[in-house]
């Protein structure tokens, strides 16, 4: 179980950082940062720019996205806005709008 | 707190130890706390903070276990819990409190319950 966890139903306004994996299931809006893994669950809504050793992403996020290792847009994501990752997957039914930056 | 347990609704979120939230956070159901919170807590599902989190906010929630320390007033409609080892400074306010010795409090409490008939109702403080 990840050490962080923001349940459905649950609504945070403001800034997260955590020295653990995180996973979002709810709602978050202002900013998430994560020496770990973040993942952004199916359902979940994130508007805030989130930067993390990896990212998955299978809900909506609407913010820049860095990633220190990996960036994955699992089917049905939803991304808005700017990724900056060495690697980046986008799964086939993902959408994305914004730039890539690979170059780290 | 076997009445209050299987009332719960909502699933149980986790700030984990190392996590550290500036802002507001509200939910459905229950929120343990391992970290620490410098904003409101509003929840309607039952609120544990663990030794070694720490909340600068008020709280809000149907019931309280604090084993951590907590700046700010708490609320609970139902049981609040203040652990041994806990720190408290703000005013307390439930249907039942409890302080287990080697708890620090600091601050007002508000049980809000009813008095018997013959402890002359309220106004018996």
């Amino acid at each position: 179980m990840a050490s962080t966890v923001i349940s459905h139903g649950f609504t945070i306004e403001g800034e997260l950082t955590a020295d653990d994996d995180v996973v979002i299931e709810g709602t978050l809006r202002g900013k998430l940062v994560s020496k770990d893994t973040v993942k952004v669950e199916t359902g979940a809504v994130v508007e805030a720019d989130i930067t993390a050793s990896s990212l998955s992403v299978g809900g909506q996020v609407t913010g820049n996205v860095t990633a220190t290792d990996r960036v994955d847009l699992m089917p049905g994501a939803r991304l808005i806005g700017d990724v900056k990752a060495s690697r980046l997957t986008i799964a086939d039914g993902a959408s994305f709008k914004g730039n890539v930056d690979m170059d780290v | 707190m076997a009445r209050t347990s299987s009332t719960s609704h909502g699933e149980t979120a986790v700030l984990g130890k190392g996590t550290n939230l500036r802002g507001r956070i509200a939910g459905e159901g229950d929120l343990r706390v391992e970290g620490t919170i410098s904003g409101d807590v509003a929840l309607k599902g039952h609120l544990t903070v663990d030794g070694g989190a720490e909340i600068t906010a008020d709280v809000q929630a149907r019931s309280v276990v604090v084993e951590g320390a907590i700046e700010g007033d708490i609320s609970a409609t139902e049981a609040v819990a203040i652990r041994a080892g806990a720190r408290v400074s703000g005013a307390i306010r439930g249907a039942s409190i409890s302080i287990e010795e080697g708890a620090t409090v600091n601050g007002r409490i508000d049980a809000d319950f009813e008095l018997p008939a013959e402890l002359g109702g309220k106004g018996a403080r």
